[in-house]
Order: C-alpha cells, then sequence, then structure tokens
C-alpha cells in the first residue's frame, strides 16, 4: 500500500506541485488549506508525513506543529515545515515546536522527493 | 488557456535567481570559494528543477549541461577558470533568452538548436575538460557517532531511515549502543536513548555525509575521516564538526519579503498623495475653528500620515546594488571586447533610492561606464608608458547627501582632452569659435546632442548619441549631471538625483494672484527685496547678498504677471547646477509638503515646471523646475551679454 | 475613434451624443468620451502655456488641462469665469488621457445617425476641417460633429520659453 502525505498550504499552487511530484512517486497524497483543516485531516486516517507551510490563515504552521505534537495521531509522525530561506529564526521556532525537517522555498521536485524519501522512507 | 499561476511564479523567481547568478558568477571570479560555488551550483540546480516542472524542458536540459560543470567544479574536480566563466555568462544570457520563450515549444527549440547554445555548449565542455582530469575516485572511511536528541522520536525522526541512508552511501559497520538504559519500569518509551557508531567506507566527501544528518541537528553528532598513513590528506578542515544545515551556509540572512506588483505600490502612493492634500485642507478648516480637542485630533492625523508617508516611501526604495551586478558584467565583457584589463569598484550599493528613479538610472550609468572604459581608459601600453598601473579602474560610488542621492562615476584614464572637445564643439557648431568657455563648461559639451569625441566610432559607445540622453533622463528626474576631469588623471562624473519622485517639500511663493511651489531642498535662502532694485537705470540685475553678487529675475516678468499696488516683494535665493539664482516673487507663505502631479501632454514642453500639485484649499499650482529654470535663464543671459 | 460607426458595429450605428455650445454653435461630443459635466471651478493659470490649454483645474483630486478650442476653431478666445467644464476621456495610445474642455453650456444628449453626417460646405463654414468633421441637421439648425482625435491634440510645437 502507498504512504499517504498529507499537505497543507493556503497556496494551490504548492499543494499542486506536492501532489503532483510526490504522486508520481508513488505516495498517496491529501490536501488541507490551512492548519485546522490539517488537524482533521491528520486524526481522519494514518499519514507517513506531513508537509506544512509555515504562513497560513485560520491556524499557520507552527500552531499545527504545537497542535499536532500533543495528539496521539500526530506525536511520532514526521512533520516537514516549509521555511524561507530569509527568515532562519523560524526554522528554529519550528524545530523547538516539533518539526522534523524542513523545506526551504523555492524547492524543485527532486528536492521534495529526496527530503520525502528522507523522513517518510 | 489560462496561465498558471504555478508557472508565473517560477518565471519571477528564475527572473531574481538569473540576476543573482550573474552577481555570483562575477563574485567566483574575484574568489572561488566553496561558498560561492555551492551558491552557483544550487542556483543553477533550482533553475533546472523548476524548469522541468513548471513547462521549460529546453531550458532544463540547457541548464543541466551547467550544473554538471559546476558540480565537477564543487567536487574539486574541475577548477574555476576563465573559460569556464565566459561560458557560464554566455549561458546564463542563453537562460534568460529560453525563459522569455515562455516554453512555447517552438521558440524553445529554435533557441536551444541555435549555432549560439551549440558554441556556448562547446565552450562549456571545452573548459569543462581542458581543467585537470578529475582524480579517481578514493576510497574514504568515516566514524560517524550519532546520537538522537531524546525527543526526536516524539519530533517524527526515524534512526532507520537514517542509517539506510548511510548504508547507500557504500558499506557500513554499524554498532549500536545501548548502555546506562533505564530500568523496563522506568523507560519511556517516546524517548530515544540509544546511540550509534558507524564506520563508513564510501567515495562520498563530507558532504555527502553530513547531508544524511540535515535534519538532525540536535542530536549529537561527529563525523571524522579515518585517514590511513598513505592516504592523501584532501580535508583541510578535518576533524569533528557539527552538522551544517543548509540555512547556515545560505549566502543571504535577510528578513522575511514579500513580493508586490509595483503598480500596487503605486496605487498605495497615489491614495497616499491625497491623503497629504486631504490633510492640508483639514488643517486650514481645523485653523478656521479653534478647537483644542479638534486642533489635536489633527495633529494626531497629521503625525500618522507622516510616518505613513514615511514608511511607504520607504518601500519603494532599493537598494542601488541591485544594478550594480549589472554594471559589473558590462566592464567584464568590454574589458574582453577591447582588449582592456579594467576592473570595476564598487562602493554603497547599500545606498537606497525610489524604484522608479533606479528603474530610470540604470541605462544612462550603464552608458557612462561603458563611455568611461572604452573612451576613458587607455590602452594597455599606453597606461605603462604614462607610469600608471597596467590595469584600469572604474570606481562607481553611490551615497545619500542631504536629501539626495550623489551618484559618482571615476576613472583612471586619461581624461577629457578639452582643446579636442572645443575643436570638435567649434566643428559641430555646439560651440562658437570666438567662446571661452572654462574647462568645466567644455567637460561639460560632453553631454551635448550629436557629440562624440572619440577619435573612432567602436561598437561600444555608440556613435556620439548617448551622452545627451543621459543628461535628457538625469535632467527628466530632477538630477543634475557635473563633469570633472585633468588630463592624464582621469575623469569624474557626478549625478545627485532625489531620494524620490513622488513627494517633496516645497516652498510657497505668492506672484499676483499665483500660487507657485518651489521644491525646499533647491532653495538657499529668502530676503526682503528692495524695489529700488527693479528701477536701476543702469539696468543692473545683481544683488548684493552680504559678500556675494546673486543675478536675479523677476518671475513676475517671467511668467507675465501683474504686480501693481504690490509694495513689498521678496527674493527666494535658489541654487541649481551650483549657480546662485535670486527669483523675486510677491511673498512667500510658508512650507508644503507636496505630491508631484506630472505636466500634461499639453504643457510638457514648459521646462520651466516639473508638475504640478494641489494645494490645502483644492486649488492646483504649478511646481517650479529650479535647474531648467536656472539653466534658460542664465543661457538667455549669456546671449543677452554676447548680443 | 472618429470613425465611431465602425465601432458600434452590430448596433445600430447611432451616436449618442453630447452637445456642447461655444461661441452661439453647437457641437456634439460622442457621450463615451465624457466622464462628467462640471460647474465653473477655480482655475490655475499656466504661464507661457499657449492659448490651447492655458489653464490646470482640480477634478476630484487629479490635475487636469483646461482646454479652450475656440482658436482653433477661429472663434475669439474665451473671457471672464462663467460656463461649464466638460471633462473627457479620450484614448492617446493605449492609455486614456483626461481633459477638460471649457464651454459656454451643456444643451442636450441626442443620438447622431453617421449615415446623415453632411460634409461641411467647401465655402461658408469658418471652421478647418481639420477639426470639424461635417453637421447633421437639428430642427432646422446645424450640429457640427468634431474631430475627438485632432481637436484635442496638443500642439506639436513647444510653446516659446521665455
Amino acid at each position: 500500500m502507498s504512504k499517504t502525505v498529507l499537505s497543507i498550504d493556503d497556496s494551490k499552487a504548492i499543494r499542486d506541485m506536492v501532489a503532483f511530484t510526490l504522486g508520481n512517486a508513488g505516495y498517496r497524497v491529501i490536501e488541507a488549506e490551512n492548519g485546522l483543516q490539517g488537524l482533521q485531516k491528520l486524526r481522519s486516517e494514518p499519514v507517513a508525513l506531513v508537509i506544512v507551510d509555515l504562513n497560513m490563515p485560520v491556524m499557520n504552521g507552527f500552531e499545527f506543529i504545537k497542535n499536532a505534537r500533543s495528539d496521539a495521531k500526530g506525536a511520532g509522525i514526521p512533520i516537514l515545515m516549509l521555511t524561507t530561506e530569509s527568515r532562519p529564526e523560524a526554522k528554529a521556532e519550528g524545530k523547538a515546536l516539533g518539526a522534523t525537517g524542513w523545506l526551504n522555498k523555492p524547492f524543485d521536485a527532486n528536492m521534495l522527493l529526496t527530503v520525502t524519501r528522507k523522513l517518510a522512507g | 488557456m489560462e496561465v498558471n499561476p504555478a508557472i508565473q511564479s517560477y518565471v519571477i523567481e528564475a527572473r531574481d535567481l538569473l540576476a543573482q547568478l550573474e552577481t555570483m558568477l562575477l563574485d567566483l571570479e574575484v574568489s572561488a570559494t566553496p561558498e560561492s560555488v555551492d551558491s552557483v551550483f544550487r542556483a543553477l540546480h533550482t533553475l533546472k528543477g523548476g524548469g522541468g516542472m513548471f513547462g521549460f524542458p529546453a531550458l532544463s536540459a540547457f541548464v543541466h549541461h551547467f550544473e554538471d560543470a559546476f558540480d565537477l567544479v564543487r567536487m574539486g574536480k574541475i577548477a574555476v577558470t576563465r573559460p569556464l566563466l565566459d561560458a557560464a555568462l554566455a549561458g546564463r544570457d542563453h537562460i534568460i533568452a529560453l525563459l522569455e520563450a515562455g516554453g512555447d515549444p517552438e521558440r524553445s527549440d529554435a533557441l536551444a538548436k541555435s549555432p549560439e547554445a551549440a558554441s556556448i555548449l562547446a565552450h562549456l565542455s571545452a573548459a569543462a575538460n581542458s581543467s585537470p582530469m578529475p582524480p579517481p575516485p578514493t576510497d574514504r572511511t568515516w566514524h560517524i557517532h550519532f546520537r538522537p536528541a531524546a525527543k526526536a522520536m516524539m519530533h517524527g525522526m526515524r534512526p532507520d531511515l537514517l542509517l539506510d541512508e548511510l548504508a547507500s552511501l557504500g558499506t557500513v559497520e554499524i554498532h549500536c549502543q545501548a548502555q546506562g538504559l533505564p530500568s523496563l519500569a522506568d523507560l519511556d518509551p517516546t524517548q530515544s536513548l540509544l546511540s550509534w557508531d558507524v564506520t563508513l567506507h564510501t567515495t562520498q566527501g563530507r558532504a555527502a555525509v553530513e547531508s544524511v544528518f540535515i535534519f538532525a541537528e540536535d542530536a549529537e553528532l561527529t563525523i571524522e575521516e579515518v585517514i590511513e598513513p598513505e592516504a592523501e590528506v584532501e580535508e583541510k578542515q578535518a576533524g569533528p564538526t557539527q552538522a551544517r544545515s543548509p540555512t547556515a551556509k545560505s549566502p543571504q540572512n535577510s528578513p522575511e519579503t514579500v513580493r508586490v506588483p509595483a503598480p500596487k505600490l503605486d496605487a498605495i502612493l497615489d491614495q497616499l498623495g491625497e491623503l497629504v492634500i486631504a490633510q492640508a485642507r483639514l488643517n486650514q478648516i481645523a485653523a478656521r475653528f479653534g478647537d483644542s480637542t479638534l486642533d489635536g485630533l489633527v495633529e494626531e492625523f497629521q503625525r500618522l500620515i507622516g510616518g505613513l508617508r514615511d514608511t511607504t516611501l520607504a518601500i519603494r526604495m532599493l537598494p542601488i546594488e541591485t544594478v550594480f551586478g549589472k554594471f559589473r558584467r558590462v566592464v567584464r565583457d568590454l574589458s574582453v571586447e577591447l582588449g582592456k584589463d579594467v576592473i570595476l569598484e564598487t562602493e554603497g550599493g547599500e545606498t537606497e533610492i525610489d524604484k522608479n528613479v533606479l528603474d530610470r538610472l540604470s541605462e544612462p550609468l550603464v552608458h557612462m561606464i561603458r563611455n568611461s572604459v572604452d573612451h576613458g581608459i587607455e590602452s594597455e601600453a599606453e597606461r605603462i608608458a604614462a607610469g600608471k598601473p597596467a590595469q584600469g579602474l572604474v570606481r562607481l560610488s553611490a551615497c545619500q547627501d542631504a536629501g539626495e542621492i550623489l551618484i559618482t562615476i571615476e576613472d583612471d584614464g586619461k581624461g577629457l582632452d578639452h582643446e579636442r572637445i572645443r575643436q570638435k564643439a567649434i566643428e559641430r557648431g555646439i560651440l562658437s569659435p570666438d567662446a571661452t568657455p572654462t574647462e568645466n563648461q567644455l567637460a561639460e559639451l560632453i553631454f551635448a546632442p550629436g557629440f562624440s569625441t572619440a577619435e573612432k566610432v567602436s561598437n561600444v559607445s555608440g556613435r556620439g548619441v548617448g551622452m545627451d540622453a543621459v543628461m535628457t533622463t538625469i535632467t527628466a528626474l530632477r538630477g543634475s549631471v557635473e563633469v570633472m576631469s585633468r588630463k592624464g588623471e582621469g575623469t569624474l562624473i557626478s549625478l545627485r538625483l532625489p531620494l524620490t519622485l513622488a513627494i517633496i517639500d516645497g516652498l510657497l511663493v505668492q506672484l499676483g494672484g499665483d500660487i507657485f511651489v518651489m521644491p525646499l531642498i533647491a532653495v538657499d535662502e529668502c530676503v526682503e527685496f528692495d524695489l529700488t532694485e527693479l528701477r536701476r537705470d543702469s539696468g543692473r540685475t545683481m544683488l548684493a547678498i552680504r559678500d556675494e553678487m546673486v543675478p536675479f529675475v523677476d518671475l513676475a516678468d517671467l511668467f507675465n504677471v501683474s504686480t501693481d499696488g504690490v509694495t513689498r516683494r521678496r527674493v527666494v535665493i535658489v541654487r541649481a547646477e551650483g549657480q546662485r539664482m535670486g527669483l523675486v516673487v510677491d511673498d512667500i507663505l510658508g512650507q508644503h509638503q507636496t505630491v508631484i502631479k506630472p505636466m500634461s501632454p499639453f504643457h510638457a514642453a514648459l521646462s520651466d515646471f516639473a508638475g504640478s500639485t494641489i494645494l490645502g484649499d483644492g486649488t492646483v499650482a504649478l511646481i517650479l523646475d529650479i535647474t531648467s529654470l536656472l539653466r534658460g535663464l542664465l543661457n538667455g543671459q549669456t546671449q543677452a551679454l554676447a548680443a | 475613434m472618429s470613425s465611431n460607426s465602425n465601432l458600434d458595429d452590430g448596433e445600430t450605428g447611432l451616436e449618442m451624443s453630447l452637445i456642447v455650445r461655444l461661441n452661439g454653435e453647437s457641437f456634439a461630443i460622442p457621450v463615451r468620451h465624457v466622464h462628467e459635466v462640471i460647474h465653473e471651478i477655480p482655475r490655475t493659470r499656466v504661464p507661457n502655456a499657449g492659448g490651447l490649454a492655458p489653464w490646470l483645474i482640480n477634478v476630484r483630486g487629479a490635475v487636469v488641462p483646461l482646454v479652450d478650442v475656440r482658436r482653433r476653431l477661429c472663434m475669439p478666445p474665451h473671457d471672464g469665469d462663467d460656463g461649464q467644464i466638460v471633462v473627457l476621456d479620450l484614448p492617446r495610445g493605449n492609455e486614456s488621457h483626461r481633459l477638460a474642455l471649457l464651454a459656454d453650456g451643456v444643451e442636450e444628449v441626442m443620438e447622431i445617425d453617421p449615415a446623415r453626417i453632411e460634409a461641411l460646405p467647401l465655402r461658408g463654414a469658418p471652421w478647418p476641417a481639420e477639426y470639424v468633421r461635417g453637421s447633421v441637421r437639428r430642427n432646422g439648425d446645424l450640429v457640427l460633429i468634431i474631430e475627438t482625435e485632432s481637436l484635442f491634440e496638443p500642439d506639436p510645437s513647444s510653446p516659446p520659453l521665455h
């Protein structure tokens, strides 16, 4: 059975890109538009990796990570945050809240795939 | 067909990246540090990846060759050489063309099959192959000690995947260390308590090993190369190091930025302009009421709008550096083309200037720099004969100076030949044969339309078009140009430009029933005017201001305004291009922050006015263009004197 | 823009026009160019601007040149502060260009059938053909059809400076 990746981003372009790249590599990708929707998806089915943007309306990426880590369904799941190279402190903040890794935007398909394999196997 | 927004973002990002790439390549020429090679490689990698994803396969395929070449550089297998950089810079230009083709298969295909592309790739492969042949990959041995942070498992870290990844690099011996574990009853299953020692035999270098642990920076981690006695020592910085994160290597650590289309900024500025005008009206109305509560509120508004204005203008300010990169390339290409060794030094790149000014400034600057390299800097033989260093120098510097931007372009070349300029100017009918201009006035003739001092026309600096266009642009930006040149020593061109085009501080003056605005920056002082000066029989139009004689002109004459019945008048002493002049007006009304509205096509030919603005009472006032006004007046005066 | 019947392809070909009064004559301006009609407001004289656009006015926060076309139409220039101002948006290249026309008054809006436009007689018409394309009859009177493109074109030559 293919592994499920949850992609949380308010940008449809990014979600499309993640779905396309990982979909072609054999992952199953489910999507959410913000942190709150993401939490609902996370609780509804087993997920092998979460890819989460930091800047989002309703519930941002940091809040999502914090909530996911305090939830039984999200405790040990690898969480990859999408950061911008220009704000190094965001990475540290995300790490402190429990993110597993990060990917600097802009990223390309190869980087996304490499990092996904690294975290989700 | 609808344009995919993701493609649009890629194009924008790719353009940025290509601009950075040029700077990176030029940096590489100066010093090829591992970091600078790495940034080039990453830029190429990002371009290639995105190109493949967003429908630019031809671009992706083309960049791939460069990525390969720089990967070899990164691995130390080939050196950074001039031919490699030549090919890379030409390649970068070709990538722009591919990007502009917009993924159109026919155009991209034509570009990919063009002789230029073939020539660039041929040069690239020649450059890559002529460099030292790659040494055969040697097997290296690494010892890795790894203990994940206690909470790592909670955070989704998978030690099994990391160990698998290490194993994929070569052959591994893995030892798990389980000492010091608590009793089962006390064991917290969510904590990570194990550590691993791995011996890895691989052809890969340190970077590849470190990248396995890229997300495990909280872990206890040492990576040491086990050096066999006979093995060559390649890694100078061998020894334990912490795993480095990619962000630590990132070239820029600037704060987060948001991309905003320029028209939106312009719209904000327009609205802000209206707000400033409405504020001025509010002030006037409040002054009539004399209500202290209202006054307080008005003051608060004034403060807030002032802040908003500064912030908005600051948003539009860009460091001038963004165009300096382009100039380095210009100088580099020119020195190759002309066979001169010239370097460009830049200073003050962090100086910020309004985007609209910057956009229009870049072309004139390129032209002046080209001119310096082409006409200013002598051939190597001439330089050595003159006792100068063989390498020519062009220095570009920018700084902020009292509300203006001062940009200078300086070269250490042969300087202007004033006598030659004089002859040329007479030949071209720009200068009268019996005129006696100063050296600086002669120097400024190089900006006159149709003037060129080059002995032979090169395809670099054009045919005498350009320097006059430079002057036109700078004047349109409300700036000024000064030239200083010493024969044999070099030429210095200074440009003075306003920080922004949108808002200025103005002085309101009354003339008859009309109100005019003078840019405060051009105003030196205001003095009372003795009416008898206007009626001097000698026809003298000079005023004694302290020890200096200053020419003056009555604006009422210039603008056909009747001043009948005005008993007291004033003079505003203004300054432009180093000249002082008195402008006689009826009264000085005060200061006014002014949003400049451009002149309509009906009035564009009136060079006395820089634009117009709306005053607090809603009426329109014209803003004087002091530079242009003085230029017209002083020329008129010399003509009048000659007649 | 001057051959407005082509622009109205598929429609009736009728052009809604605003009739303005200048020195006792009626002129038709296509309504699609008219932004608004305002009453006389304070004007700012532009020194040395010449007779075509001698003033600037403030139209809702925008500075707009106030144009007096009487000279182009061989009429004595306007004096006094009375009259009405017709704010026009005219295309110039790809942009729309705003200007204000000084008129003695605004009469009405009427439909003009391009088929009924008559050429001006060669003799007896004081208006240059460059600026007036023809006329239509209205209750025994004439309404002149202006060439908006050329009538509101800024002077090509630079006005004299000092």
